[in-house]
């Protein structure tokens, strides 16, 4: 992986966890700092999970 | 008894007892129209009853069945492909009809909700069922037959 692949790739994994993110807040039913905390590590594993789908369905 | 509460009932009774004909009788097309349009006359009647109980859950479960409708069709369609692809089933007049009757509904609960956190979570809900019909029906008319093997 070179430097530049390295940087897209956290970049859009940034991306994936932002998004996730939002919607995690739009979600839930009250906004505190628990919700806050657990969903920034869900939205986490999402960006993961997000960016292997993208990649297993691009690189047909 | 309000307004909210009226709409969901007549959308509920014409629409699901006509999806419910629809499934139960004719050929194996007109069934699987029927099947994928019972998801879009079951979330916005859910979207209406949240509306007029005042129980803001419940667009929990028409978010919930928003996404899952749409796959269930997408499952019938890939496992029945074959038989499909001898009788396409063509409704994009039903199938923009349940758009436009989807979209009716949310804009009105989100003109009553007010701009909120509430509003962006009736537009994603929104979104998801439109969105979700749409790739539905065209699956069921053969639209995504290049990915069938994928």
């Amino acid at each position: 992986m070179t430097r530049r692949t390295a940087l897209a790739a956290t970049a859009e994994l940034a991306a994936w966890w932002a998004a996730f993110g939002l919607l995690w807040l739009v979600l839930v039913s009250t906004v505190d700092a628990l919700e806050v905390l657990v969903g920034a590590s869900a939205a986490a594993v999402g960006a993961v999970a997000a960016r292997a789908g993208r990649r297993a369905v691009t690189a047909r | 008894m309000n307004a909210w509460i009226l709409a969901a009932t007549i959308l509920l009774g014409a629409g699901l007892t006509a999806a419910l004909w629809g499934v139960a009788s004719g050929p194996l097309s007109r069934r699987m129209v029927a099947q994928n349009l019972t998801t879009a006359v079951a979330c916005p009647s859910l979207l209406l009853l949240a509306q007029g109980y005042h129980r803001p859950s419940y667009v929990d479960l028409a978010l919930l069945l928003a996404l899952l409708g749409p796959v269930g069709t997408l499952v019938f369609a890939r496992l029945l492909a074959d038989e499909l692809a001898v009788a396409t089933p063509a409704a994009w007049g039903l199938t923009w009809t349940a758009a436009g009757v989807s979209a009716a509904v949310v804009v009105a609960v989100c003109a009553a909700t007010g701009p909120s956190r509430a509003m962006v979570k009736l537009l994603v809900t929104g979104v998801l069922l439109i969105g979700g019909n749409l790739v539905a029906s065209r699956a069921l008319q053969g639209g995504f037959r290049q990915v069938r093997g994928g």
